[in-house]
């Protein structure tokens, strides 16, 4: 094995170590509310059992240990011989943390400083209670196929091909009569499927009907057991088709819920389905890609829209200056053609970048457990819409969010199990996590049913932090009294706990999901609850903007940010203090000139006939800024402004037109705030 | 040797070293970015790449020139970052001995001796060695910072 590269295995082994460790510890939790769920525990069991396997022979002693150890006190559990109890789910939580610390520190490089002699200790403790009582190992029906060396590369080799092997047990009917020629059957049937590495007895003695009425094969092939079983069932007088996965190790360990299970043996179909299938089916269908190699072809379709653009910008200039000629006609044709592949294209290729949002949920469950359990409360988590996809980018800024809602629902939000009692409620706390697509958005909401937040209360405290001045606190509305959780400094617990309540958090969360487009909405009833609204774009990368002009230069806006276009003549604009404002509808709209919010030095003046005004929202509010022209919608590719230039409040970014020109695109949120500040500045001076 | 890419600013001949110099394109339009400072042109479309684009008179605080037929942007890449900047005229790619090149004098015509890699000797012509580095690392983050001062209290 040491002549091998191990290097190009690491990083699968990594991913596959991640993806196993999650689903742990998932499991584990859940396994604390369901202890006598007996499916779980077997899947636990398995995917300790893989991680175990895998993990000895890319040749990292400690995790192999510290799985193997816990193996055994899951085999224990699954036998029914340990009795789930917290203590036994708090040490399984714990060497799942000690694993993912070992992981890490693989990925690092530095598997050897981790120490885990004290949790090896912990677990054989638990299991050698048990053993004490029952020193002898369970009655296994079957003992594995011995495997010798040469059998045992042919299978790694086939592994390598992305093959699996099988140990495959078929049983006769007792009453068989050509026991031989069944056997035969079974050999040339599974010879189009795969390759029989070994059958127990060996072939001769099988012709020779030198054997009972069951024999055993070892076979490698790229099909599913379901399958396999099928083959072999469909030839008569078989009475039983057992067929697990040969997994290579250092004690091989038979894999359960095979035939040793007394109830599968009932099921007249196979030995239990091999459970990892499901994952195996997966891999077989899909393509682990690079991330950066997405993005790259995401780089490349960008391209290919500017381009489909000014190709279909060309072909409507050259039928106004050609007419309608035959090769006009056939460049139309063609762009209107290459619009439309492209167009798939980069749908197809923004869904490749879709990831389920269970990416980013999976990990709650155990973080709720842990913070409720510290914190002495007593919360049921709900998680739906986990099947949820999203872009890629928009599921690495998410999480920090949600952890930071999810801690303030369980900090904040519930109650102590006393107080909810006193109260009327049901003792457990429950905090909803959901997850769910609307219209061109994805939502997200955050719902506890705890105390709920009192805008009276909201004001007083930030009153009494010295963010906001008694009078303004009176001037404030309910809806803005709840805004004034996301201003920094504000923090509503007494109590500080170690990770929320330390005044920051819902300013973090807020700029976080500003940052990606996003929005955030509270509703709340004092004594009921509190829900948190979380607005996210599909993607960051294309968005469908309204394109403007100053001057010579085109401006894009966003258009979730563009409410309404609207045309407004010079008599029409009123000035209330020192701010233009015109009526629409019945509501004062602040009115000013884009170029002066962007702080572009020109003559911003209205003075013509009408002007165009663009209406944009930011949750509550309005503001119309005039624009010299409007130029129409287009769908455009966000591109950065590169490090040189850096973060310029007001700009998302650039693009690039159907001309080869660049277009500014406006960053709405920051362009507000900003000029919120500047406004608040010119009052204080 | 030092291979030179040579170029003319405000009368004064400068060169920098070629390896740091991406390409030489025409003057074409840019589009100017709010709120950057002054010597912040703009940004342009390089093949789908966008590029910001400084002008090295503002840069150096020297006087300011017409864009001619033989105004070009010289784009260069240093430490990752690709810049293009604004010449006069770009003139001849030249290789210079090592030894012809001594540091920086104390004064110089023109262009701050930090920004000075120092001073080449070619025929009987000085070429001005600019450190690309700094020209577009150092002082750059204080000045984007201190240009935004002024600029936002003027709006």
């Amino acid at each position: 094995m040491n002549e091998f590269d191990m290097s190009q295995y690491l990083s699968l082994f990594l991913d596959e170590a991640e993806e196993q460790l999650q689903q742990l510890d998932e499991a584990i939790v859940l396994l604390e509310q369901e202890p006598n769920n007996r499916e779980l525990l077997n899947k636990i069991f398995r995917i300790a059992h893989t991680l175990k396997g895998s993990s000895a022979s890319m040749g990292f002693e400690k995790m192999a240990t510290l799985t193997h150890r816990m193996e055994s006190v899951l085999d224990f559990l699954r036998q029914g011989k340990l009795v789930v109890t917290p203590a036994i789910v708090d040490l399984l939580l714990a060497c799942l943390d000690k694993l993912k610390e070992l992981k890490d520190g693989v990925s690092q490089g530095h598997e050897g400083e981790v120490d885990i002699e004290a949790l090896v200790r912990r677990l054989e403790e638990v299991s050698s209670k048990e053993r004490d009582e029952d020193s002898s190992p369970p009655p296994s029906l079957d003992r594995p196929l011995e495997l010798d060396d040469v059998e045992e590369n042919v299978i790694r080799a086939a592994e390598v091909r992305g093959w699996r092997a099988y140990e495959i047990k078929v049983e006769l009917e007792p009453d068989c009569r050509m026991k031989g020629a069944r056997a035969f059957l079974v050999f040339n049937n599974l010879k189009d499927l795969g390759e029989i590495i070994k059958s127990e007895p060996h072939t001769q003695e099988l012709e020779a009907e030198k054997f009972e009425n069951s024999f055993r094969l070892a076979f490698v092939t790229k099909e599913d057991a379901d399958t396999i079983a099928n083959v072999i069932k469909s030839i008569s007088e078989i009475k039983e088709v057992f067929v697990r996965p040969i997994v290579l190790e250092e004690d091989r360990r038979p894999l359960p819920d095979t035939s040793s299970e007394p109830d599968a043996s009932k099921s007249p179909v196979v030995g239990e389905p091999y459970p990892k299938r499901d994952v195996e089916r997966r891999v077989t269908q899909t393509v682990r890609v690079d991330v950066q190699r997405l993005e790259a072809l995401m780089n490349l379709v960008g391209e290919l829209v500017i381009d489909r653009t000014r190709l279909a910008e060309i072909s409507t200039n050259l039928r106004n200056r050609l007419g309608n000629e035959e090769l006009v006609e056939a460049l139309d044709e063609i762009s209107m053609h290459i619009g439309r592949i492209t167009s798939e294209l980069q749908e197809e290729i923004m869904k490749a970048r879709m990831f389920p949002i269970d990416q980013v949920f999976n990990r709650f469950p155990r973080m709720v457990r842990d913070l409720a359990h510290k914190a002495g409360k007593e919360i049921e988590f709900i998680v739906e819409g986990r099947e949820t996809e999203l872009d890629r980018t928009v599921i690495e800024e998410i999480g920090d969010p949600l952890i930071h809602l999810l801690r303030n629902a369980i900090d904040h939000g519930i109650e102590p199990p006393e107080e909810r009692v006193r109260l009327g409620k049901p003792r457990h706390g429950t905090i909803i996590l959901k997850a769910f697509h609307q219209e061109n958005q994805i939502v997200i909401t955050v719902q506890d049913d705890g105390r709920g937040m009192d805008p009276e209360v909201l004001k007083q405290r930030a009153v009494e932090r010295g963010i906001i001045t008694p009078e303004v606190a009176a001037r404030l509305s309910k809806r803005e009294a709840l805004d004034l959780i996301f201003l920094p400094g504000f923090s509503t617990s007494e109590r500080v706990t170690d990770v929320s309540g330390r005044g920051v958090g819902m300013d973090i969360v807020k700029a976080h999901l500003e940052k990606i487009n996003g929005s955030i909405d509270i509703k709340t009833t004092p004594g009921a609850g509190t829900c948190f609204t979380i607005k996210l774009p599909l993607t960051l990368a294309i968005n469908r903007s309204l394109l403007v002009t100053l001057g010579e230069q085109v401006y894009a806006l966003p258009l979730a940010n563009v409410v309404e276009i609207i045309e407004v003549e010079p008599h029409q604009v009123r000035r209330v203090q020192q701010q233009e404002v015109v009526v629409v509808r019945g509501q004062v709209l602040p009115l000013m000139h884009l170029a002066k919010a962007l702080g572009i030095k020109r003559d911003c003046s209205f003075t013509g006939n009408k002007a165009a005004v663009v209406i944009v929202g930011l949750a509550e509010k309005r503001v119309g800024f005039i624009v010299d022209t409007l130029i129409g919608e287009q769908e455009i590719v966000i591109k950065s402004l590169g490090n040189y230039i850096g973060k310029i409040p007001g700009i998302a970014g650039a693009t690039i037109m159907g001309d080869g020109r660049v277009a500014l695109i406006l960053d709405v949120h920051s362009l507000l705030s900003l000029l919120e500040t500047e406004a608040q500045g010119a009052l204080a001076s | 040797m030092v291979q030179l890419v040579v170029f003319q600013l405000a009368g004064e001949t400068y060169g920098v070293d070629i390896n740091h110099v991406h390409e030489i394109i025409r003057l074409q339009p840019i589009t100017e970015v709010p709120r950057t400072p002054d010597f912040i042109e703009g940004v342009i479309n390089l093949r789908g790449r966008i590029i910001p684009v400084i002008d090295l008179h503002k840069r150096f605080g020297l006087p300011p020139a017409e864009a001619t037929n033989n105004t070009r942007i010289m784009v260069v890449e240093v430490g990752g970052m690709t810049v293009g900047m604004i010449v006069d005229a770009v003139s001849e790619v030249l290789r210079l001995p090592e030894e012809n090149i001594e540091p920086p004098p104390p004064i110089i015509k023109g262009v701050d001796v930090a920004y000075l890699k120092g001073v080449g000797k070619w025929e009987d012509k000085l070429i001005i060695l600019l450190d690309l580095d700094r020209v577009l690392k150092e002082n750059e983050q204080e000045e984007l910072k201190q240009g935004f001062g002024p600029e936002v209290a003027a709006v």
